[in-house]
């Protein structure tokens, strides 16, 4: 399979890479770890005239947490945040969601930024950042801005970054308290293909750890952009934590979501199994939670 | 244009002039002969490509030759020594791990990989590791028992 022909850049900073990206306005695309844009570009979905690698760029691979932030550098690779302690301790549905992505030889390769640039309805990272409410930081030539992941995304391939923007960190606050998370994928095989239904949940305690203060619940593969349930979390909130509970906010996420019909199963099994996979990353999110008190 | 790049690979130094669009998989076996590594579905499903960069395994057609200016490759070439043929290679040949072959390159490495960060792995890990590779000779219980072999 042949690539189209492109100009290759390699820009040593962020400015450096934020000007190329303006002066091929349009023409250009940030290459990060190349799974998903190199793919495309054999099969001739894209054939940008220009691609600007953020390889060689180090403060995108920071990975590091201070005083209650996490924060990702856009370049930091899927297999890096899979075995990362900090993530693990500071949101595990985040390092749930890079082991299920794709395959190692893909993790070793492919990067958050990447992940989240790419806005595949199906991607195994933003579920979790969604619970999280984790940021994006974009950095162009009129300067730096975040915006919250939730505003980020606006359709298949879609996103609210401007054409001489790049992603350069994904920023989350740490939950504290008694706070846990979880996230689950459903696919055909255990690695190596799409998701049909994923989904991340999060749950804050009270400072008795008996009633859910906070729950955010996120749907990933059931519509244009990963979905926030807010009827489940409606249910959720206030109440004392329980398998009856979880059942009926499970039932409640199944009526939030707007799954397609394709070979990889009917919208109907999508939304069963969104209410499967709820169910089960609150249970997650819940075990979590309990192990702080 | 053709963009000058330097890299080792299996210890040795190469300068090479590679078109952007050219993949690392194509620059190993199409201009340096190397083509132990093998190129199956050219888009990151199959693991038939997989070499080592800096060590990780990655699919050798989803990264482009430019992006491995200035790294270390190891390819299946580089793993036997004068001492003779890796540990894995070994273990392949005796327990049957290999059939058609067109896999077991990519196999080999990812191992590798998982052995060289993990000397004693239990099977779910070997399982996980090699979860990149397919084998269309749906051998894969030998291959296990194979790297299982070196990693007792």
């Amino acid at each position: 399979m042949i690539l189209p022909k492109f100009e290759f850049h390699e820009p040593r900073s962020v400015a450096e890479a934020c000007d190329l990206m303006a002066r091929h306005r349009g023409k250009a695309r940030p290459l990060a770890g190349g799974t998903d844009l190199l793919v495309n570009m054999k099969k001739k979905v894209l054939s940008p005239g220009h691609l600007v690698s953020l390889g060689r760029i180090p403060e995108l691979s920071r990975l590091e947490r201070s005083n209650g932030t996490l924060w990702v550098g856009a370049g930091v690779t899927v297999s890096d945040i899979a075995a990362s302690e900090a993530v693990a301790k500071a949101a595990g549905a985040l390092g749930q969601g890079a082991r299920g992505l794709g395959t190692p030889l893909i993790r070793n390769l492919a990067t958050i930024g990447g992940n989240i640039g790419s806005a595949r309805p199906a991607a195994d990272l933003p579920p979790s950042l969604l619970v999280y409410g984790a940021e994006i930081v974009l950095v162009g030539t009129s300067g730096e801005r975040r915006l919250p992941i939730a505003a980020f995304f606006k359709g298949p391939g879609l996103t609210a970054a401007r054409e001489d923007e790049i992603i350069t960190a994904i920023v989350l606050e740490v939950p504290q308290g008694y706070s846990g998370g979880g996230y689950l994928n459903l696919g055909v095989r255990k690695a190596q293909d799409c998701n049909i239904v994923n989904v991340a949940s999060f749950l804050e305690l009270d400072e008795k750890a008996e009633r859910i203060r906070t729950a955010r619940i996120a749907l990933g593969s059931v519509g244009p952009t990963p979905l926030r349930s807010l009827k489940a979390e409606k249910r959720l909130v206030g109440e004392k934590p329980g398998e009856r509970l979880f059942e009926q906010a499970a039932e409640a996420a199944t009526r939030d979501c707007t799954p397609i019909l394709d070979f990889r199963g009917s919208a109907e099994y999508r939304r069963t199994m969104v209410g499967v996979l709820t169910r089960r990353t609150l249970a997650m999110a819940l075990a979590e939670a309990r192990s702080r008190t | 244009m053709k963009q000058l790049i330097r890299l080792t690979i299996n210890d040795r130094a190469h300068e090479v002039a590679v078109d952007p669009n050219t993949t690392l998989v194509d620059l190993l076996r199409y201009h340096l002969g190397l083509t132990g590594t093998k190129k199956g579905c050219d888009l990151g499903d199959c693991g038939a490509c997989t070499v080592l960069m800096d060590g990780k395994a990655v699919n050798s057609c989803l990264v482009l030759a430019v992006q491995a200016n200035g790294r270390t490759v190891q390819t299946i070439e580089g793993l036997e020594t004068a001492a003779g043929l890796h540990p894995l290679q070994q273990a392949f040949i005796e327990k049957g791990a290999i059939q058609c072959g067109f896999c077991s390159s990519g196999m080999i490495l990812s191992a590798k990989e998982l052995l060289d960060g993990t000397p004693h792995p239990q099977e779910p890990e070997i399982r996980r590791a090699i979860s990149g590779n397919l084998c269309r000779c749906t051998g894969y219980q030998k291959i296990i028992e194979a790297i299982k072999d070196v990693a007792r």
